[in-house]
């Protein structure tokens, strides 16, 4: 009877292997390139969730719901993953007005320019699935002198035939004017490898 | 000399002190606090000036003439029963009515505290004008330490007692200087008053506040800009006629960067604060610290002078030296 059990036992586990091999999701892809930003890209602040928690409304957004407010691209289109796009030095004028350019366009925040910036780790995300996942630790939102770690954990979607994504992620703000605060943003558009 | 003399126990106690010099910035967390009070001292000086403060107030009193010049806006645009100008004052003052509504309480919150921080503007100077807390364990420590290494060196040789006996005495006498130079008989119960003036604005829940009336601000001065300002040159008024009738509108909104540049680090640095002034106010009270050099110090100077020998002709006789017994066979 062990003689006969054994190759069927084996027999078994290959099977459940192929199986298994058969079943697993593609292989995850290192999404290293320009995420592009197009329109219904945003950026949201919710202020502490202590206080009556809502969102913060910025009157200078373009959109008619003024808690959104809308992000378009910047000098180099986008974000970059694997590369660091920092903030010029100075990284401000005299106003306040954040003069980096690069990832988004300078964007009106109730009177001062904000701009975003990746210092530190540069950002990488990977696909797979048609999920994104990864993380953006360095990126900092730059305004009225001030600069303020707006990194974390993204997730999002991707379409490996259109490229075209779909990246949320929120962040914390710990210390100074906007403490407790949690900045929400969320960015679509197409990858470009 | 007998172990329960007088000069025996003062030395016992000379170093009881001393030891406690050393434990009682330990045990009031001192090495973790006082750096924070200096971190917080430090983070108010950009805006702990008369100059500073004064603008803040001034912005405020801007913010408040335009408010106020709301209702006269209203009038212009309504204009005739006739002519519409209901609807006109309906989409362009809608923020901005809920802003002066708003206001009503913003106004009195923001500048009674800017008025209790301005009041405390000469207690903050006096406590900015102490030594620096992160130095303050390290006034007890370092006696403390002094103390101890005189008793050892006494202990270790005898023949130098009397002069040790001196420098503790001078130790002491310093120890009750060292409030009086420092000034801190009037300095300390300054800090004092003005940790308990600050004690109900540096709070998470005010922060938050402050926070919630900073986005209010925000959306009224982006009524002015965006509606009221458009509505009125609608109505006919050229810019010069704006700023002429409305001048408190017009400032508002030439201001407001300014404003916004004042206001985010003063938040920011009462925002950053909280747990530094918390620190600071979990410290025994400021009009105590001169007293904790003052007795000590007395301590000292009276424990080394009584540690000295005992004055009757047996004593002078017995002992050739000043060293007390309990220096030469050991205090046990």
């Amino acid at each position: 009877m062990s003689s006969r059990f054994m190759p069927r036992l084996g027999a078994g586990l290959v099977a459940v292997a192929v199986l298994a091999v058969a079943a697993a999701p593609a292989s995850a892809q290192q999404l290293k390139g320009l995420f592009r930003i197009s329109a219904g890209s945003y950026f949201r602040m919710q202020e502490p969730t202590g206080a009556k928690s809502k969102f913060f409304a910025n009157p200078y957004s373009t959109d008619a719901n003024k808690t959104y407010t809308l992000i378009t691209a910047g000098g180099d289109g986008g974000l970059r993953t694997g590369l660091l796009q920092p903030a010029p030095t100075p990284a401000f004028d005299a106003k306040g007005d954040s003069l980096a350019k690069r990832i988004i366009a300078p964007t009106d925040f109730t009177g001062i320019n904000f701009w975003l910036a990746t210092v530190g780790t540069a950002p990488s995300i990977t696909a797979s699935a048609g999920h994104l996942s990864g993380q953006v630790n360095g990126l900092t939102a730059e305004w009225n002198k001030l600069s303020f770690k707006q990194g974390g954990q993204v997730t999002g979607t991707y379409n490996a035939q259109t490229h075209a994504y779909v990246l949320t992620w929120s962040s914390l703000i710990s210390g100074g004017p906007f403490n407790g605060f949690t900045g929400v943003w969320h960015l679509k558009g197409t990858f470009a490898s | 000399m007998r172990s329960g003399s007088p000069a025996r126990r003062a030395v016992a106690a000379l170093a009881v002190l001393g030891v406690a010099l050393i434990a009682m910035p330990v045990a009031f967390q001192m090495f973790d606090r006082a750096p924070k009070g200096a971190q917080m001292i430090a983070s108010f000086r950009p805006d702990m000036t008369a100059v500073r403060l004064g603008g803040y107030q001034l912005e405020l009193r801007e913010i408040d003439a335009a408010v106020r010049e709301g209702p006269s806006v209203a009038t212009r645009l309504a204009g005739s029963p006739a002519s519409g100008g209901q609807k006109r004052v309906a989409a362009s003052l809608a923020q901005f009515a809920q802003f002066e509504r708003q206001w009503q309480g913003i106004y009195p919150d923001m500048t009674g505290m800017m008025d209790t921080i301005r009041a405390n503007l000469p207690n903050y100077q006096a406590v900015a004008a102490l030594p620096s807390f992160t130095l303050f364990p390290w006034f007890f420590v370092i006696p403390g330490l002094i103390v101890l290494a005189l008793l050892a060196l006494g202990r270790a040789r005898p023949p130098s007692w009397r002069t040790v006996r001196w420098v503790l005495v001078a130790l002491g006498v310093g120890l009750v200087l060292a409030p009086a130079v420092f000034e801190m008989f009037s300095r300390a119960p300054k800090g004092g008053r003005m940790m308990t003036a600050f004690k109900p604005i540096e709070t998470s829940a005010r922060v938050e506040r402050i926070q919630g009336y900073f986005g209010d601000m925000a959306v009224g001065q982006g009524a002015v800009q965006l509606q009221l300002i458009p509505a009125l040159r609608r109505s006919g008024l050229t810019n010069s006629q704006i700023s002429a009738g409305y001048p408190g509108l017009e400032t508002f909104d030439a201001q407001w960067v300014h404003i916004l540049n004042d206001m985010t680090p003063m938040i920011g640095a009462m925002s950053d604060n909280v747990a530094n002034y918390q620190a600071v106010a979990a410290l025994p009270p400021f009009p105590l610290f001169p007293w904790f050099f003052v007795a000590p110090g007395l301590f000292v100077a009276a424990s080394a002078l009584l540690a000295g020998p005992r004055r009757s002709p047996r004593a002078r006789r017995q002992s050739s030296t000043d060293l007390p017994s309990s220096l030469t066979e050991g205090v046990t």
